[in-house]
């Protein structure tokens, strides 16, 4: 691991290839997050927004190219037990909320963080609770997620991720598999996350969201980044034929 | 054609069925345990592929789940008893062997039902979504601590009505114990059709004890069942 100066973004990608068999999904993407910073991507399905979340928290190993993460050297992590310091920093919601189904509401927020990061189960019940207060679920310790609505489910999903006491929370899609009413109740919970300076990588198709919380917009298409910048500019006058006919599209 | 049962009224009779019932239990309940140890340490050896060890699993579900029963029994059976391993009973200071047919008989449902198990638990272990072990992964469990907390306990449940099956058909397969001497309740019933030439109404008794033992597994399988079942998930 290399040392890093606290000038320096807290997540750089540069030059990132990942592909799957013969199918390059990523052509050398490079992209970087401040601490604190609040970074949209968006891009039509199968353009790599999912992958280069993964390659984030080392979900997926990439063939070449670095990811940085903090202090962490994320490719050169191969060992499950070296990622459990990186994964202790970055948190992940997913779309399909992949909460456990087996474990209460409570259980699924203190699992992790006693399993994994060995804390007192004590100490981990009274983040949890505090947790599901803020994600507004009081009341729903005892429910298993198969009870809950899309939209609760999602926010237990975020609640756990906090529960691990991350530095920065990837959100892949969070809103895709939600029932419409059921979209902002989510959003607000992320709204909340972002304005208290977390930092947060999405990967959105909600673009009126993304235009309101994001200081960057990185827009993918077949693999690479082709555009980013403020969301300001990034919508109002879009440079590059691809972004504007997506936008034409989507908005 | 009449039925006899007056046979069923002589004490020594009711001893040798009541003695022979509880020995069915007993080695059912014994080839369960160790039948559930096979089945998870070798599903979980198949499942993450750990090396060297994969090879040796797949192997031995083959050789045992495809060869019926009965030769597997004879053949550890005569196996072990040849090896001649002994050990003294500290009671009496008299050497016993120690595969005695009743731990052969333990080893062999153990084996053959344990194959079989092996299969069913890696169905279970399939069925569990990949998204859920997806969000164990990224919550920083390792390979060993996903399977332990997220996708053994996921996997078992989802596995429940064909292990019932294989319970059911490992008390049926300890009925062969009688074959190499054990006093299970066929070995009984054999013993009391030799003395009272009762075939049929003593292997209808038998039958329907039969139905009886495996009537409760399947019961108590389906009280685990509810216990365990998960809210909201699934049907």
């Amino acid at each position: 691991m290399t040392q890093v100066q606290p000038s320096a973004p807290l997540i750089e990608l540069r030059d990132v290839h990942k592909s799957f068999g013969s199918i390059e999904v990523l052509k050398g993407v490079s992209m970087s997050v401040r601490d604190g910073g609040v970074v949209c991507i968006i891009g039509p399905s199968g353009s790599g927004k999912s992958t280069i979340l993964r390659c984030i928290n080392g979900l997926i190993t990439i063939d070449r190219g670095t990811v940085r993460v903090g202090s962490f050297a994320v490719e050169t992590l191969t060992k499950d037990k070296h990622l459990v310091p990186l994964r202790h920093e970055v948190a992940m919601v997913f779309q399909q909320y992949n909460l456990f189904p087996h474990r209460t509401v409570l259980q699924n927020l203190t699992m992790a963080p006693v399993q994994v990061l060995g804390e007192k189960p004590a100490v981990v019940r009274e983040r949890a609770l505090a947790l599901l207060a803020k994600v507004r679920l009081t009341g729903k310790e005892n429910a298993y997620p198969g009870e809950l609505s899309g939209g609760q489910q999602q926010r237990v999903a975020i609640a756990r991720a906090l529960a691990m006491q991350p530095r920065v929370i990837l959100f892949d899609e969070v809103t895709a598999a939600l029932d419409p009413e059921m979209v902002s109740e989510v959003l607000n919970v992320i709204r909340e996350l972002a304005r208290e300076g977390m930092t947060c990588v999405l990967v959105t198709h909600e673009m009126r969201f993304a235009q309101e919380v994001a200081d960057e917009i990185f827009f993918t298409d077949k693999g690479v980044i082709v555009e980013h910048g403020p969301p300001a500019r990034l919508f109002k006058s879009p440079n590059d034929p691809r972004l504007k006919a997506f936008l034409d599209k989507v908005l | 054609m009449t039925l006899d049962y007056a046979w069923l009224l002589d004490p020594l009779y009711q001893r040798w069925l009541l003695n022979g019932i509880s020995t069915t239990v007993l080695l059912s309940l014994l080839g369960i345990v160790l039948m559930f140890v096979i089945g998870i340490i070798g599903a979980a050896f198949l499942h993450l592929n750990v090396r060297y060890l994969q090879t040796p699993t797949t192997i031995f579900v083959e050789l045992f789940r495809n060869t019926p029963p009965l030769v597997q029994l004879f053949f550890l059976y005569f196996m072990l008893s040849d090896i001649g391993l002994t050990l003294t009973d500290p009671a009496t200071g008299r050497s016993i062997p120690l595969f005695t047919g009743f731990t052969c008989v333990v080893l062999s449902l153990g084996l053959y039902n344990g194959a079989i198990a092996v299969e069913i638990i890696r169905s279970g272990l399939l069925a569990v979504p990949s998204q859920t072990v997806e969000g164990a992964r990224a919550l920083g469990y390792t390979r060993l601590q996903t399977f332990r907390h997220v996708e053994l306990p996921i996997g078992l449940r989802l596995c429940i009505p064909p292990m019932a099956s294989n319970i059911v058909s490992l008390i049926k397969t300890s009925s062969q114990a009688v074959l190499v001497a054990v006093a299970d309740v066929m070995y009984g019933a054999t013993q009391i059709m030799l003395e009272t030439f009762r075939n049929l109404e003593v292997m209808l008794l038998i039958w329907v004890v039969y139905l009886v033992i495996t009537g409760v597994a399947v019961l108590i399988v389906r009280r685990i069942a509810a216990a365990v079942r998960i809210p909201g998930y699934g049907s």
